[in-house]
């Protein structure tokens, strides 16, 4: 279990390193170069030559690659225009919104947490349950409506849930709140009213994707050998279902569930533009749009972390749920 | 294997999404046009009475609570020597004073009067060159320490830091007598020296040498870069995050990019200042949601909604309902201002005057109009000024109906088919493109070829500043510092402005001799006298070059929450002002 | 990773339990008599499967036949009637301008007609769809079938490629790489002519979106390996190229038939949501996912105009999902009983 844990984990540190990589080089194939964006007024060759100097761009690729790596792992210093020194983990400066991108992105953070962790657990709960149940109830009323909404959910856009949702619940109706951010630890009602809608948006749509495969995966483990021997052997139907053809059911479920997850950590890009709230896909967004490329390297890095981590909890997860893994 | 009866929840759904809003028919003849007149009037404050305070009570103000700005975007910068946008601008008038403001009925009548200062400036040997001004008693900052002139000093020296970027450079310019004004004055290697020509006789006195007569200076000195900031507090470009205030307010939080809360500055002196109020306990500024999403909570008006405005006005989508729903009328306000938008046309390239003339017959006003979503969000020009200018005269030197005249943009062109290509910024979502397509298809019909080119939103302007650039039309807007065609036509058409590297003005890239003298001679006159002859001068341009197709002038159409009260147009940058804002109890 | 309309999601995966993880797996039957025939004929007994199989070939045919459509109409997409708005922008009429010429109205604003533009919106959509697919599909059989039949270091680099390849942000990369990848290729005074576009965000998508079906198809060779039939022809000595695409290929092509039917509606949706984000294709080429996403603000002022791209999208969509599962439950007799 140990080296397979290792190796998993230097597999990982290697994937982060060709994603840091590759960002970098795809940044340096841009046809525009950031240091225009950077000093909008008067900007005579010599003073871009100066800005050029400052942001490190004039020493050699590997040179800066290797300064940018530092600062996330011991820190730097960068120039005065740029605030000075900057404590590990150092992203960077971004000049567009005049504060180090580690800043910014302490602030955020917490916002695309608070989004997807809650949707997640809805998510999940409600799209196996849903599966499962009408797996097992398969062909009755309960197994059509699961399906009907299953696939309604499959086909619609996140976009338009939302709009739909924010004019019925917030401007109509006007039971809940604007969806907005509050710290749970400064007032958890506040923040569970805010974020309330995101979170069925996300849910409605995910657990949508969930019902369909938990319920497919729930109908071969059912013809699955093992369950009928189960049922042969004369042992209660609740315990062969719930606890030999579930469990069998949702482990492959397990690698899905985590990519989802890691992924939607990574910036709920959609959610969170159609709810207006500035978590790391907003920010992602914007830094795109400014041409903000500090902002956007560490976006891009932040999210590549949230997916491989995930992928590596996936995998030991598995390995410990199912020992046939390891033997891999 | 059976399958539920999708069709029955698709239906449910479907209802649902109708429901919301119910068959209209939205019958021809029924519209009510906007109409949109008000033409500025604008002075200098002569009586030293206009400049001090306090300023009048605002009818039916009360005292206390928190008034919301929401706002799409977050501020640029509030530092303010680099605030420069509309917003920056708008929330500056709550934490800054500066030397001068403008004192603004909302419609269109300014005057201009002392703000740090006791009069908006004294021309000490009447050639424009030496300026004078003395500061109020009683100004303090909000930590208590006094205000000097030594502070406004400073905040003038640093302003000449090309890391804090972002402010408008008039003064630098002036002083140093050279765009490059960084080569004459060098802030971080001495930040206790004061630039060429500033100087502090004593602590109530800050005084201007200028090489050249700038008549124009206490206009310039109104922008929030005059505003005084403690040296000891200077933290460079972090000052960027809590700036020191002067005003009422003081900045108690910022979260960039999330909100901004300030509260009352009990330092603030309501006898020394001529315009500004304190009613709301706080002002809070939220950022993120976009205009269809402000417009909609405003409609709902609740909660804290009810003392907020709606920053990025009311979206084109929701006029329709706000328009038709009588209960929101009271609370919207509807003014045009004074941002002036054109197609302009590099002249460097299209140096046929004909075809400049003929684009001004071809272009479909109306058309475009409807493309960004209607008249109140945008109202037609035909003058290189604004109407909100002082002295503005209306003509129309190309005259062809609302919908352009293509006959007659055919006969100029005389059978030739000009290919021009035309630079369309790559703005948030789609409507920039939309406006491409639009003037396209105009152009195409009156026998152009016209490519639309997108280019990224952040680089349109410097690419279109630069004098080689390789676009033959491009959309222009400008919104002038202070009502004045001094402000307008010799910024944006004297050829001898043009820069070789960039960052130019005026980008039709006009540079006409005859122009340029007639500039020279009108801004020697006296300021009361140039009004009439801006006027004159925009028409000679438009018959005389044709530089640009003057389009539309924006239209500020707001909505505000039922508590909100004391709002007004700025009648200088054209967007909601807040210094007599209060919340309604 | 994430290329569907919820955030997040990866496209193939909705295909992934037929052929996910190999140890649960047991080989899917389609041993003995032309399953082909046998799915065919289960797939003309299922209902829903005729029902949506027809509204798609209808709809494919519908995109397929825009010109003829349009002259038939008699209006094309690029008219604008700014003479039928108000002084608002918005269409004169009943329920956004409805009448016998423009049949679902007016687009508010820019004043063209909803019909011909969906017609023509979802000929962009489907191309775009089922380019993305076909390449997905393509990259990922390879990469997969490979990775599966050699194993060994050579699976485990691959496998580490895809990892790579699921790591990196999709929307991010898209967002930043389009338009710079225009300024690159294009000069100043050039257009970018309209396609480009339609181009780039095909070869975005293949990019990003193989990891899933090599995934899946790895899967598959991996249970097929060792079976007899790989066995002997192994010992016949077959070349590998004979091996993979004569010998594996043929047996698994259900599940990648699966998983290419269903990642077209994931890619309509997920070419709606570029638009959404700005990036998707660009005026004055009609397209599905910007006029939806236009539409969104007119919810309250002008529902028709929300009403009739938000239901073309949604059958569409709805049809193509439908079809896929039907497909599956065709092709895997095992979960249908």
């Amino acid at each position: 279990m140990l080296r397979f844990l290792i190796r998993r984990v230097l597999l990982a540190v290697l994937t982060l390193f060709a994603v840091s990589v590759l960002t970098f080089m795809m940044f340096f194939a841009l046809p525009r170069d950031p240091v225009t964006a950077m000093c909008p007024k008067n900007c005579n060759a010599e003073r871009l030559e100066k800005v050029r100097k400052e942001l490190g761009l004039s020493d050699p690729k590997t040179t800066q690659y290797a300064n940018y790596m530092k600062g996330i792992f011991v820190g730097r210093n960068l120039g005065e225009a740029q605030g000075g020194r900057c404590p590990a983990p150092c992203l960077g400066y971004s000049y567009v919104n005049g504060e180090d991108v580690t800043t910014t992105f302490a602030r955020v953070l917490p916002v695309t947490l608070s989004i997807v962790i809650p949707a997640a657990v809805l998510w999940l709960g409600l799209g196996i349950g849903l599966g499962m149940l009408s797996a097992l109830r398969r062909g009755t009323v309960f197994d059509r409506l699961a399906i009907g909404f299953s696939l309604t959910g499959a086909s619609l856009q996140l976009y338009f849930v939302g709009a739909v949702l924010l004019i019925v619940f917030v401007y109509d109706l006007k039971i809940l709140p604007t969806p907005r951010y509050v710290s749970i630890f400064d007032n958890p009602w506040e923040w569970a009213t805010t974020l309330v809608l995101p979170w069925i948006a996300l849910a409605f749509l995910f657990s949508a994707i969930y019902a369909r495969l938990s319920r497919a995966q729930m109908l071969e483990t059912l013809s699955e050998d093992f369950v009928r021997t189960a049922r042969a052997k004369g042992l209660p139907k609740r315990t062969v279902y719930g606890r030999h053809a579930l469990r069998a059911a949702i482990t492959p479920l397990v690698t899905i569930a985590g990519l989802d997850i890691g992924g939607a950590l990574g910036g709920t890009v959609i959610t969170e533009t159609t709810f207006g709230l500035r978590g790391l896909g907003r920010t992602a967004i914007d830094a795109v749009r400014e041409g903000d490329m500090p902002t956007i390297m560490a976006t891009v890095l932040i999210s590549a972390t949230f997916i491989v981590v995930a992928n590596v909890l996936v995998d030991v997860l598995y390995a410990l749920i199912d020992p046939r893994v390891r033997l891999r | 294997m059976r399958r539920p009866r999708t069709a029955a929840a698709v239906t449910g759904l479907l209802a649902v999404t109708v429901a919301l809003g119910a068959c209209s028919n939205n019958k021809r003849g029924d519209d009510q046009s906007t109409n949109l007149n008000r033409q500025a009037t604008g002075s200098i404050a002569t009586d030293p009475k206009d400049s001090m305070g306090p300023a009048p009570d605002v009818p039916g103000a009360t005292k206390g609570g928190t008034f919301t700005i929401i706002s799409r975007t977050k501020i640029s910068h509030i530092d303010p020597q680099r605030t420069y946008s509309f917003a920056g601008l708008a929330n500056s008038q709550l934490i800054e004073r500066r030397l001068t403001t403008f004192k603004d009925d909302g419609k269109g009548h300014v005057t201009l009067v002392g703000d740090l200062a006791v009069t908006p400036g004294t021309d000490v040997n009447k050639d424009c060159k030496t300026w004078e001004f003395k500061l109020k008693d009683g100004l303090k900052f909000e930590d208590g320490s006094p205000i000097t002139s030594k502070d406004v000093a400073y905040g003038i020296a640093r302003s000449f830091d090309l890391d804090l970027t972002g402010g408008p450079t008039y003064i630098q310019e002036w002083l140093a007598d050279t765009p490059q004004y960084d080569t004459k004055f060098d802030f971080k290697k001495n930040k206790t020296a004061l630039p060429p020509g500033l100087s502090t006789p004593d602590d109530k006195t800050i005084r201007f040498e200028f090489a050249k007569p700038h008549c124009d200076l206490p206009f310039a000195a109104s922008l929030p870069a005059t505003a005084p900031v403690p040296a000891a507090k200077d933290t460079g470009v972090d000052y960027d995050k809590q700036p020191v205030s002067s005003g009422p307010y003081k900045i108690v939080k910022n979260q960039l990019g999330v909100e901004i809360d300030m509260e009352r500055n009990t330092y603030w002196d309501p006898k020394t200042d001529p315009v500004r109020h304190q009613y709301p306990d706080k002002f809070v500024w939220q950022f993120g949601p976009d205009a269809s999403a402000q417009t909609n909570r405003m409609i709902a008006d609740n909660g804290a909604d009810q003392s907020a405005l709606g920053w990025n006005g009311i979206d084109s989508s929701l006029v329709a309902k706000v328009m038709n729903d009588a209960s929101l009328k009271s609370r919207t306000i509807l003014e045009p201002t004074p941002s002036h938008n054109t197609l302009t046309i590099n002249t460097q390239r299209v140096t046929d005057l004909k075809v400049r003339q003929a684009l001004n017959y071809a272009i479909d006003r109306d058309g475009l109009i409807k493309t960004l979503g209607g008249e109140t969000v945008a109202q037609p020009v035909t003058t290189l000024m604004p109407p909100s200018t002082i002295g503005w005269q209306n003509y129309d030197a190309y005259p062809a109906g609302k919908s352009g005249n293509i006959d007659k943009a055919k006969e100029l062109l005389g059978g030739k088919t000009p290919e021009l290509v035309l630079a369309i910024r790559d703005d948030n979502g789609s409507q920039g493109q939309e406006v491409g397509t639009q003037l396209k298809n105009n152009l195409e019909k009156a026998g152009f070829k016209i490519t639309v080119k997108t280019v990224p939103a952040d680089s349109y302007l410097d690419e279109t500043k630069k004098k080689d650039n390789p676009y033959d039309l491009y959309l222009g807007s400008w919104a002038a510092d202070w009502p004045s065609g001094a402000a307008i036509l010799p910024v944006l058409y004297d050829g001898r402005a043009i820069k070789a590297d960039g960052s130019n003005n005026g980008t039709s890239y006009l540079n006409d001799p005859e122009i340029n003298a007639d500039f020279d001679r009108i801004l020697a006159l006296p300021t009361d006298q140039q009004a009439a002859e801006w006027a004159k001068e925009d028409k000679k341009i438009m018959e005389k070059d044709a530089p640009v197709v003057p389009l539309y002038v924006d239209v500020a159409f707001y909505l505000h929450g039922s508590k909100a009260g004391g709002l007004f147009i700025d009648s200088i940058f054209g967007q909601p002002a807040f210094v007599n804002a209060y919340v309604k109890s | 990773m994430s290329l569907t309309p919820v955030d997040g999601t990866v496209v193939a995966e909705a295909a992934e339990p037929l052929g996910m993880p190999e140890a649960t797996r047991t080989e899917s039957g389609f041993v003995g008599r032309s399953p082909g025939q046998l799915a065919w004929a289960r797939l003309r007994r299922d209902r829903v499967a005729v029902v949506s199989g027809a509204v798609m070939v209808v709809l494919v045919v519908v995109a397929l036949a825009a010109p003829l459509i349009e002259k038939l109409y008699g209006v094309g997409p690029y008219e604008f009637f700014k003479d039928d708005l108000d002084g608002y922008g918005m269409p004169y009429g009943i329920s956004g301008g409805i009448s016998g010429t423009h049949w679902f109205g007016l687009e508010p604003g820019k004043g063209s007609d909803i019909f011909i533009n969906l017609v023509y919106g979802m000929r962009t959509s489907l191309l775009i769809a089922f380019a993305a697919a076909v390449i997905t599909a393509v990259i990922g059989v390879v990469m997969g079938i490979v990775a599966g039949y050699l194993g060994g270091w050579v699976d485990a680099a691959l496998g580490w490629v895809t990892d790579l390849f699921l790591a990196l942000p999709f929307l991010i990369f898209t967002l930043t790489l389009v338009r710079p990848l225009e300024l690159h290729f294009y000069g100043p005074r050039d257009a970018v002519p309209s396609w480009f576009r339609i181009v780039v965000l095909i070869a975005l998508f293949a990019v990003f979106g193989w990891t899933g079906t090599a995934r899946l198809v790895r899967g598959q060779v991996i249970s097929l390996r060792e079976r007899e039939f790989v066995e002997a022809a192994r010992a016949a000595g077959a070349g590998l190229g004979h091996m993979l695409f004569q010998q594996l290929l043929p047996n698994i092509w259900a599940p990648i038939l699966v998983s290419f039917s269903l990642a077209v509606p994931a890619y309509i949706t997920g070419e709606a949501a570029l638009s959404f984000l700005g990036v998707g294709v660009v005026e004055p080429i009609p397209d599905f996912g910007r006029m939806i996403f236009r539409s969104l603000d007119y919810l309250q002022t002008d529902p028709a105009y929300v009403f009739f791209p938000g239901i073309t999208i949604f059958i569409l969509v709805l049809a193509f999902n439908l079809f896929g599962d039907a497909l599956r439950d065709a092709l895997d007799p095992k979960s249908t009983r």
